[in-house]
């Protein structure tokens, strides 16, 4: 009785239960390097006031927001700043015709399907000096980036042919929202799921129907398609979870976000009912291992000093304990958490000409902690993190599914699990 | 997921507790549900200033006098001291050079021109040991144009009566004016982050050298050193006079910067912090806890031998209030407050709020109780604990310390 008032009192994204304190300015990584953008608090929760008013107090510079959502992490009041800013976004650009740049890169499915028929000639014409330079002029997709390489089979073609099969004799089993990146450019992280499940006794299916997640069809202003995709999304994993009651896992800490909150809060995506069921592999693995329910044997010889990067949105998720917490358990790996930084690239953000300098000035207080670790390889859960991590550092970046299925003892894992006798 | 111990909240206290327990060899998580209110703080720890409007000159002394449900006359006067060279100690390893002695109080400068009893103070920052010896007697007050963190007539005000010969000199640089295209972020820390090369350094030592060069002191607004003290140094290189900081508004650089030394050292202890998450309930069995929920790790609980309270007080929601009652949110403890609402608050901003001194009622062990029973893994530290007034008393950052080192101790040595 006492709270109700209090408690009715709280709008949507709870604004104004903002105190001030500017802490969400402190954090933001675009602020630190462009005084074009007024920071988190002024952006979200004061900009918002005026919008509500008219939303002619609409500022076109919100469009340097990274959505990295390092603002809602520090805030101190559980003001969801982020959101707010996308919704200012999405009601300010109801209407606009994307780009064809920005149409391009956040159409990873199509992109993907017609590079990969292609591969050998893609990556190479990608990879060229002249494609690059027009890409560059025309399309404003800075000459700095190399995009990542496409694979020449398809990783969903890849588990028809060789996997599939043998998944349904498995004790248990679970579904796997691999995402685009796995799809196209990265089979061997799927690969490397489906190896580490079986080898614990779990059979690996795909969804009826996966599309792309739609993360960058939001961060480039194409709503519609990305309800649509998040539409066939919520139907593929409603059946996984409920009719054939499996976990939905992944390898992509932003896929997970984005179907488990961005869902609901950006494109009215309703995933309550199954958002307990979508996880990443990490998180699923370690309560198997913590519950004494599974058994993980790791190879004698394996030794490599990593550093663990917490992407933005791994943060934003609250689950870099599980990812720490499974490569703490290898015994050969020396691990380095590094302190919790953007890396600059968010998505496709990054791969904008207009963005690409302030991406990478954004990067550098991270790329001078890898330095300064001086390990082999760094980890992390995200994949345009890897992208942006390999560019800038050199260094090879892996997800730690990869690396827990590098390390593990494949064999004495199968006997330890009475796979095997 | 089991670690030995599980603290719920991530500042000051919280920090410091995980750092003890894991250098000696603890797994311990530390859930924090935002940034603290350590970035609030200017740059100086106190263990206590006044009793009764009676400023302390020597507070390990004064803190015999205090009345047993002060949270130091529970960990026990006799501890403090070792307490407070080990909390120093803490600090100095986690890269927070601070100056200052637990026997002896010197003063600090509010960001509006106060002096006040302070423990320990960074070494960059000004600080008077006595009020009839100040460290110059001209000094040149910086005031960076369009800034929003200092009220620079009133900090002249006050250094002046504490009886400095004040110059207050405006001064921008390209790198300053260039944010003032959103004047409402013209920030210390937005500031600080636009400071960090030597060349943006150099412009602010060129005007500081044309504009003060008749001052014995500088005084420049704590802008510097987000990261470490290398910035500051840097700046007094090139500065032809002794240059001192001047702790501003919050969110505060200095406070930033300790924070954030502190995370990085408990996460090189190996340390688990989970920034932006939140303890929301836990499983009670008789007088021990055994798991805590938190709002991200959602169906899977946290489990440990001991639990740590560091949630902080009202402004951090460690305790909340309604129309009824003042409470503390996670397991509704037993709390120290008044019943009746009127009690609460007094009408003058400055007056002796009563709520100041709520918090979590605890028995002599720091043990939080529930139904007036003791739950014997659960301990409370720091803000949210009752029975004493950072605002009033000058103590919160040294019972947010000490109380944290006093409980890891107790962890340490097994006791109940």
């Amino acid at each position: 009785m006492a709270d109700k008032m209090q408690l009715c009192n709280i709008s949507e994204n709870n604004f104004e239960q903002c105190t001030k304190c500017t802490i969400c300015t402190t954090v933001c990584p675009v602020a630190a390097v462009s005084t074009d953008y007024p920071g988190p608090k002024q952006a979200g929760p004061d900009g918002e006031r005026y919008r509500l008013k008219d939303n002619a107090y609409y500022d076109k510079v919100l469009k340097l927001c990274l959505n990295c959502k390092r603002c809602e992490v520090v805030c101190p009041s559980g003001v969801h700043i982020a959101d707010i800013i996308q919704h200012a976004r999405m009601s300010a650009t109801k209407g606009h015709r994307a780009s064809l740049r920005d149409t391009m890169l956040a159409n990873t499915d199509l992109l993907g399907t017609m590079a990969n028929l292609v591969a050998p000639v893609a990556n190479a014409a990608l990879g060229l000096k002249p494609t690059k330079l027009v890409m560059d002029s025309i399309m404003s997709i800075d000459k700095h980036r190399t995009f990542p390489a496409y694979s020449r089979i398809k990783f969903e073609t890849w588990f028809k042919r060789h996997a599939a099969s043998t998944q349904d004799a498995m004790p248990h089993h679970v579904s796997y929202f691999h995402g685009c990146y796995v799809n196209y450019n990265f089979p061997k992280l799927g690969q490397d799921f489906v190896k580490l499940m079986n080898a614990v006794g779990y059979g690996v299916h795909l969804l009826d129907k996966e599309q792309c997640c739609g993360v960058a069809l939001i961060a480039n202003g194409l709503y519609k398609q990305a309800t649509r995709q998040a539409r066939t999304n919520a139907a593929s994993i409603g059946k996984a979870v409920k009719v054939d009651h499996r976990t939905v896992l992944t390898t992509s800490s932003t896929c997970t976000l984005n179907l488990r909150d961005e869902y609901p809060a950006l494109l009215n995506v309703d995933t309550s009912d199954v958002r307990d069921s979508i996880m990443l592999a990490t998180r699923f693995i370690y309560n198997l291992v913590d519950e004494g329910k599974i058994n993980l044997v790791f190879k004698q010889d394996y030794k490599r000093r990593i550093a663990y990067h917490t992407a933005c949105h791994m943060q934003r998720l609250g689950w870099q304990l599980y990812s720490i917490e499974m490569l703490r358990m290898i015994p050969g790996i020396d691990l380095q958490v590094l302190d919790q930084e953007c890396c600059g690239i968010s998505g496709t953000y990054g791969f904008k000409k207009e963005n690409y300098e302030r991406s990478q000035t954004i990067g550098s207080i991270l790329f001078n902690h890898i330095a300064q670790a001086q390990v082999e390889a760094v980890a992390t859960d995200c994949e345009t993190c890897k992208w942006q991590i390999e560019m800038s550092t050199g260094l090879a970046v892996e997800n730690p599914v990869s690396i827990l299925a590098d390390a593990l003892d494949v064999e004495a894992t199968r006997k330890a699990n009475n796979l095997i006798s | 997921m089991r670690t030995d111990t599980i603290i719920m909240g991530g500042g000051l206290s919280g920090l410091a507790c995980g750092i003890a327990l894991a250098k000696r060899g603890q797994r311990v998580t530390i859930v924090a549900s935002g940034q603290s209110t350590l970035l609030f703080n200017g740059g100086s720890m106190e263990l206590l200033g006044n009793i009764d409007g009676q400023v302390i000159t020597s507070p390990l002394d004064a803190i015999s006098t205090l009345p047993h449900d002060h949270p130091y006359s529970k960990i026990g006067t006799s501890r403090i001291s070792s307490l407070a060279s080990e909390a120093q100690g803490l600090l100095a390893d986690a890269g927070i050079s601070m100056e200052g002695t637990a026997t002896t109080n010197h003063w600090r400068i509010t960001p509006m021109g106060v002096a006040k009893p302070a423990w320990l103070t960074l070494s960059e920052n000004i600080r008077i040991d006595e009020l009839d010896k100040l460290p110059a007697k001209r000094v040149a007050l910086m005031c960076i144009r369009g800034f929003f963190d200092q009220p620079n007539g009133m900090l002249a005000h006050g250094l002046r009566q504490l009886g400095f010969d004040v110059q207050m000199v405006e001064f921008t640089t390209d790198d300053i004016t260039a944010l003032r295209r959103s004047p409402s972020e013209m920030r210390a820390a937005s500031i600080a982050k636009h400071l960090m090369s030597n060349n943006a350094l150099q412009r602010v030592a060129d005007q500081i050298n044309k504009l003060a060069a008749d001052a014995d002191m500088v005084l420049l607004p704590s802008v510097l050193g987000l990261t470490d003290e290398s910035h500051f140094k840097a700046l007094q290189d090139m500065v032809h006079k002794p240059l001192r900081l001047i702790a501003t508004l919050s969110p505060a650089v200095a406070g930033s910067r300790m924070q954030s030394a502190l995370r990085h050292y408990f996460q090189m202890l190996g340390g688990n912090y989970l920034m932006g998450d939140t303890v929301v309930g836990g499983n009670l069995e008789g007088d021990k806890l055994l798991t805590v929920t938190t709002a991200k790790l959602g169906d899977m609980p946290l489990r440990a031998n001991n639990f740590v309270l560091a949630t902080g007080s009202f402004v951090s929601r460690g305790l909340m209030a309604n129309y009824e009652r003042v409470y503390e949110p996670i397991f509704d403890l037993d709390v120290d407050a008044d019943g009746d609402r009127e009690q609460w608050t007094r009408f003058g901003i400055m007056d002796p709020q009563a709520y100041s001194r709520y918090g979590v009622a605890t028995d002599s062990g720091l043990h939080c109780l529930k139904h007036g029973k003791p739950i014997g893994n659960l301990y409370a530290i720091g803000s949210v604990l009752s029975g004493h007034d950072a605002i009033k008393m000058g103590d919160g950052t040294g019972v947010s310390l000490l109380t944290a080192l006093a409980v890891a101790q107790d962890i340490l040595s097994g006791n109940k």
